[in-house]
């Protein structure tokens, strides 16, 4: 499993290898989100959603996680859709009031505790029956928890892998448009494409 | 969490008295101002003469509406074209970001149903200026002539009321007005008369692979013809264009006018001769007289309700748009099949993980083509697909993904972490008519107070048929170029059929020449008037017919 260098994509985003219109959508994602008061979600939902997406993406490397509820809250207040939903899906804002609702009834049939309470295993095996369709309580019955969970994972794994950290960790170095590819076939690199420093 | 029953989703900026809920009122207040706003570019056209009547009012801009703008213009008519997304300067406004770049899509909620719902939005759908071509892959192979003829060759479906021949000049035409790169000859097809303008794209590390392992499994493969030009270009109206830089972001918007979109193609063209392209322009009404004729169009733009007649309307919406409007409307509904016949193209993919350094950001996507699979000998199942390797963007790779594989916590990020290392290859393939694919409008409202189109969409015994063969020689090709972790991704992309053409109005929409059956002046172009889904990438084949049903329309004039 390759490992890039930390730094590179933060450094090169002051170059002339990124556009000015790539540089201003990364850097505003750069921009510390730890005093977001959330527009959307009550305090104690968010903190939920927030504790959920932190067992979708685990980041116990990270001083400070990037953010992952954030974005979901401020689509949900700005009530931006993304050109779809499931049919057998109600409205986003009333999936998601159900959704999270249903995760915390299910840790409450299965640890007897909200599920910002649990442990970290605990908290596993809460989504594990959430993904698999298996998880008890009554907001289940008008969400389909598995299709909730799919759409859960797909928005926080857009919004995790859209950040210039979250890139920089899988070695994509596609933000660095200024000029084009050349060397673009198998094991061709370019200087500006790190190599794994592991694998 | 505000305290609220079922809110509507979508955009949210027209007040609509019935939303009680405050968060959202608020929302609603504070969103009027930018949604009605014109870009830069956009001058806030002043209203049309009330009493103005131009000949031809064409809705939407991508691949079926441009290029019958540019035709109608060319012949000296007044013409003037309605879109309902912004315009913009891609060198300037085009971030090389996925997220970034949403605004391509038509993000106006669709609701998918069915056992295979259909993702819509990045998936399927366009706005802007220039419509869905601003976010195509580019990927232009022509229709064969058995593309035409399920029905005849397999008894299923239905034929196309014309054969290859009707397509073939504008094939021609378009390859070399674009400046389409690809191979000469043509491998599935050299007896054409004339070659590709210009020479392939480089491959890029998936076709590479893909290359290497046909070969081994005697799997004939060729550098595919892509829209965006291997070397600089001379454009009518526009001038020079430059060469693709490889940047691999074709499905997230060119920034260099090096893909043939039509906002660097015909647009401008039909701007030079004259068209006008109103941008932000939402038609909401078709209006008629006692006779049934269009006399004009009402649409909504910046804020204003804005009327503008015409002598003839050319409805190139896209073939989810197009039949909600004729719903909305009540037009040319008699035969029943507005709506109907909804296909789309079976598009699994197969993914696997490979030693070799791959970068898979680099390189047009499209960039191997195979076609030994069009009409496959062993086949159990009715038309055929296409190969094609795949070179995909991180977050939209990553998305899919999950939704397929369902990885989370440090498997997700492990597995992510093999990014440059993965590759992919994916089909193309017909798919057939059935009743229970179809479109309609449902109770739900989006922010306009318009119903919201619903999707239903179930692959049939042939599209699940082809699936498997596909599946079943896609993970042999991989395996034989060294992948492990192989991985299928069933998915569906394309919206097609839902205002067919054919030669009765009993059970089509539109005539052989793209006219509606039950309204003389109404012309419907896009994928919604295909008869059948074919064989390969829809865009080439919509400009196709965009030329020729304005082709069709000056000759009748005459």
């Amino acid at each position: 499993m390759p490992q890039y260098p930390a730094g590179t994509v933060r450094a090169m985003l002051s170059t002339d290898l990124v556009t000015p219109a790539t540089r201003a959508a990364l850097e505003a994602r750069l921009v510390s989100a730890a005093d977001h008061a959330p527009q959307f979600f009550d305090t104690a939902t968010y903190a939920l959603l927030e504790a959920v997406a932190a067992r979708i993406f685990p980041q116990p490397e990270r001083d400070e996680p990037i953010a992952l509820a954030l974005g979901i809250d401020k689509r949900l207040a700005a009530g931006l859709a993304d050109g779809w939903r499931y049919d057998a899906m109600p409205p986003d804002r009333e999936a998601f009031r159900l959704g999270l609702g249903g995760i915390n009834q299910a840790a409450q049939a299965q640890f007897q505790q909200l599920f910002v309470a649990l442990n970290d295993a605990e908290q596993d095996a809460v989504l594990e029956q959430v993904a698999a369709g298996t998880a008890p309580g009554e907001n289940w019955k008008a969400v389909p928890q598995s299709r909730f969970f799919e759409d859960l994972l797909a928005e926080l794994t857009e919004n995790y892998y859209a950040h210039p950290l979250a890139q920089e960790e899988i070695g994509y170095v596609g933000m660095a448009d200024g000029p084009g590819w050349q060397r673009i076939g198998l094991d061709e690199l370019e200087d500006r494409e790190p190599d794994p420093i592991s694998n | 969490m505000p305290d609220e029953e079922v809110l509507e989703e979508g955009v949210l900026n027209p007040t609509k008295p019935e939303i009680q809920d405050p968060l959202l009122k608020s929302i609603l207040v504070e969103n009027a101002a930018p949604a009605t706003d014109p870009t830069e570019l956009e001058q806030p056209a002043p209203l049309p003469e009330p009493n103005e009547i131009v000949d031809c009012v064409v809705i939407g801009t991508g691949a079926g509406g441009a290029p019958l703008l540019a035709r109608l213009a060319m012949a000296g008519l007044k013409v003037v074209a309605l879109e309902a997304g912004p315009r913009r300067d891609p060198a300037r406004d085009y971030a090389t970001d996925e997220k970034a770049q949403n605004f391509l899509f038509w993000n106006d909620e669709r609701l998918s149903a069915g056992q295979n719902p259909v993702a819509f939005g990045k998936n399927n759908s366009g706005t802007g200026v220039g419509g869905s071509t601003l976010h195509y892959t580019a990927y232009t192979p022509r229709a064969h002539a058995d593309d035409l003829t399920l029905h005849r060759d397999f008894g299923q479906g239905v034929d196309w009321p014309f054969g290859i021949e009707e397509l073939e000049p504008y094939y021609e035409e378009l390859e070399h007005f674009l400046g389409i790169s690809g191979p000469t000859p043509y491998p599935w097809n050299p007896g054409r008369r004339k070659g590709y303008p210009l020479a392939p794209l480089p491959l890029n590390g998936a076709a590479q692979l893909m290359q290497r392992a046909c070969a081994q499994l005697g799997i004939q493969t060729s550098p595919a013809a892509n829209a965006a030009l291997s070397a600089r270009y001379y454009q009518e109206g526009i001038g020079w264009r430059e060469a693709c830089t490889n940047r691999g972001f074709c499905q997230a918007g060119c920034n260099r006018g090096a893909k043939a979109s039509m906002d660097v193609t015909f647009l401008p063209l039909a701007e030079s001769y004259g068209a006008e392209i109103r941008a932000d322009a939402f038609v909401t009404e078709i209006e008629r007289d006692a006779t049934g004729r269009v006399t004009g169009v009402v649409y909504e733009q910046y804020g204003q309700t804005v009327r503008q007649r015409c002598r003839h309307l050319f409805l190139c919406a896209g073939a989810v748009e197009t039949p909600r409007l004729l719903m909305l409307n009540e037009l040319a509904l008699n035969s029943g099949h507005v709506g109907k016949n909804f296909m789309a193209h079976p598009g699994m993919q197969v993914w696997g993980t490979f030693p070799e350094d791959i970068r898979p950001y680099k390189g047009i996507p499209g960039g191997l083509i195979s076609e030994d699979t069009h009409r496959p000998k062993n086949a159990d199942f009715a038309g055929g697909y296409l190969l094609q390797s795949i070179g995909v963007m991180p977050v939209t790779f990553a998305t899919q993904m999950v939704r397929q594989r369902k990885l989370w916590g440090q498997a997700l990020r492990n597995y992510m972490r093999s990014y440059n290392h993965i590759a992919g290859i994916n089909i193309l393939g017909d798919c057939l008519p059935h009743k229970a694919n179809f479109l309609e409008l449902s109770e739900e409202k989006d922010a306009r107070g318009l119903p919201k189109p619903r999707l239903h969409f179930t692959a049939q015994e042939n599209e699940q048929r082809m699936n498997r063969h596909a599946e079943q020689l896609m993970r042999q090709i991989w395996e034989a170029a060294g992948a492990t972790d192989i991985w299928a991704f069933e998915r569906y992309a394309h919206v097609i059929g839902t205002a067919r053409m054919g030669l009765s109005g009993d059970d089509a929409v539109v005539n052989p020449d793209g006219r509606a059956f039950d309204v003389p002046n109404l012309y419907i172009c896009d994928n919604s008037v295909f008869p059948s889904a074919l064989s390969v990438n829809p865009a080439l084949t919509i400009m196709a017919l965009s030329l020729r049903t304005a082709d069709k329309f000056l000759a009748s004039l005459r």
